[in-house]
């Protein structure tokens, strides 16, 4: 049996890390502010949400948790889509490829910039929540615990889409619309999931978003369908699969 | 201290589908060589660079960077290499500084070591200057140049060189070359791919030239153009040069082909001093005079067209296949 070396492993852990970590700072330097990225980032949930929350009567503070959750969805799963395209065609992305990194640490890299992102775009309607409708939240540390998980999620969603081997940034898009729009519809974030058909009902287990709003939930009203660790776990466990998954896509599609 | 192969590829064997793109491929490149890979668009070039670089698997057979195996200890077999594809790919959105660090991050290089390097890099490829200036505003030169900067930040062993000097301003191409050389004295492997075959002819210790996914020949220059003396020629200019006289010249006797390059004509024969006598009866007889006359022998270049199936028609080259 092979022996294991701890400090090799520790030395090869933090090498991986570090350059993960150097292609999030790229990709923030170089990806954050692109047109394409704060349309599909910031405007179209701000938009998406006004379209659904004009119809309601509910007070506009109870709104904030629903607002919270497109924006992760969309702005994490923002930057990947838009960055890998254009580097494949410009040749960048053979560097990573290339690079001695492992593809983990590559697809880990990557989520980690549209992670930090959409983190960073939440607040805006966290803030907006505190600072104008004094929402109140009941519970900070799910909330974080959600937003960082939910962002993450997504994340490694968006690099997940962005295997597809194309130079279009618009065929990575389309393809995740087709995934992001129905998420929006069938999670819980305008119609509770309680209300919803039984089908309906059925379909919303298979989405991420579905515990990452029933946690955000949970943080500003204190009820929830689910336990705070059941969204946990489940989403730790949709996180894992986008990860393998986009793992794998990426060694296959660069055959 | 054991020598060991720098790369050794055996029996490498790459399939598409039906498409088989390298076929059953074995060779082997010495530390410290210059070994140049030639063969035409679509001969399985890039295919190879992409299994030697850990990027695509092979469908079988094996590759080893300075013994490790690249499909199998890919990370320790690359941390060896430096990469310099044959598009400048820079980031055009960062400073040439960010550039650099940013590679030199990908390959782990401790951070004093990385500014150092940076510094030291940005000067010799002489963009130091503009190292805080972003990637876009730079020249083909400069960023031709940045790329090689980038491949070196980690010292590697092993460079993958691709097209390194194609289509570049005369500086960029002097500076690249000079710092290849000085690589090569210092015993870096080098790994070149050109379609520059006079470039090949002048850098590298042994060429290999592959054709439909084979290697079709292996070995130094000087040797692979001894296997084919047949194609000899002789290159002179008269005092009057006329692009009507290259067909007279090619009806000569024992004249296989002529080209007209410049104020030169050239005339391919299997006996150049038979062929020298036509030529001075030929500008007696029509009054011109022979101001140089130089007899050669067949370049890399005509090797290169011989085994690879191609065909010198008039001045051009076709397939013939």
């Amino acid at each position: 049996m092979p022996s294991i070396d701890p400090e090799g492993c520790a030395k090869r852990l933090s090498c991986e890390l570090s350059a993960a970590w150097a292609i999030a700072r790229k990709d923030m330097r170089m990806y954050y502010l692109k047109p394409n990225i704060v349309v599909s980032g910031i405007l179209f949930p701000l938009f998406m949400f006004l379209a659904f929350a004009t119809g309601k009567n509910a007070p506009p503070g109870t709104l904030i948790p629903g607002l919270i959750s497109i924006t992760l969805l969309f702005s994490a799963s923002s930057i990947e889509p838009v960055s890998i395209p254009i580097e494949r065609r410009v040749k960048t992305f053979d560097r990573l490829l290339s690079a001695p990194i492992s593809l983990h640490s590559l697809v880990f890299g990557e989520s980690l910039s549209g992670f930090l992102y959409s983190l960073g775009i939440a607040c805006l309607p966290l803030a907006l929540g505190v600072l104008m409708f004094s929402t109140p939240i009941v519970n900070a540390p799910v909330l974080l615990i959600a937003m960082i998980l939910t962002s993450f999620c997504f994340a490694t969603l968006g690099t997940l889409f962005a295997a597809y081997p194309t130079e279009n940034v618009g065929e990575v898009m389309s393809m995740l619309n087709t995934v992001r729009l129905p998420l929006i519809f069938i999670s819980g974030v305008f119609i509770p999931i309680s209300s919803m058909p039984q089908i309906g009902q059925k379909i919303a287990f298979f989405s991420p978003l579905t515990y990452g709003n029933d946690m955000i939930e949970f943080a500003y009203t204190g009820k929830s369908l689910f336990s705070p660790l059941q969204d946990i776990v489940l989403l730790l466990v949709f996180i894992l699969i986008f990860q393998i998954a986009a793992n794998r896509l990426y060694k296959k599609f660069n055959e | 201290m054991e020598y060991m192969e720098a790369i050794e590829v055996s029996h490498l064997i790459k399939k598409f589908g039906p498409l088989t793109a390298l076929n059953d491929i074995t060779f082997s490149v010495g530390e410290g060589e210059t070994f140049g890979f030639l063969g035409p668009n679509g001969a399985g070039k890039t295919t190879t660079i992409r299994i030697l670089t850990g990027i695509s698997s092979p469908t079988s057979g094996t590759a080893t960077i300075f013994g490790h195996d690249i499909e199998h200890d890919t990370i320790a077999a690359r941390q060896s290499m430096g990469i310099v594809s044959e598009n400048s790919n820079v980031y055009d959105d960062l400073t040439a500084w960010q550039n650099m660090i940013f590679s030199a991050q990908l390959y782990h290089v401790a951070r004093k070591e990385r500014e150092k390097k940076t510094n030291e890099l940005l000067t010799i490829f002489g963009l130091h200057e503009r190292r805080n200036d972003k990637a876009h505003g730079f020249s083909k030169g400069m960023k031709r140049r940045l790329t090689l900067a980038m491949g070196l930040v980690n010292s590697p062993r092993l460079l993958f060189l691709d097209e390194p000097t194609s289509g570049l301003d005369v500086q960029s191409n002097l500076i690249i070359r000079d710092v290849v050389t000085d690589l090569v004295s210092k015993g870096v492997t080098v790994f070149l791919t050109t379609h520059n075959i006079e470039e090949a002819n002048l850098m590298c210790d042994r060429v290999a030239i592959i054709n439909k996914g084979n290697i079709a020949a292996i070995d130094a220059p000087e040797r692979l153009k001894k296997t084919i003396q047949s194609v000899q020629s002789i290159e002179f200019s008269f005092n009057n040069n006329s692009a009507d006289q290259l067909d007279e010249l090619r009806r000569l006797p024992l004249v296989n082909d002529a080209q007209k390059a410049g104020d030169k004509f050239k005339l391919y024969t299997q006996d150049p001093s038979e062929v020298i006598d036509a030529v001075m009866v030929y500008a007696h007889t029509h009054d011109l005079k022979v101001i140089s006359i130089t007899t050669l022998g067949p370049s890399l270049e005509d090797v290169f067209i011989r085994l690879t199936g191609l065909q010198r028609v008039g001045g051009t080259v076709h397939a013939i296949d």
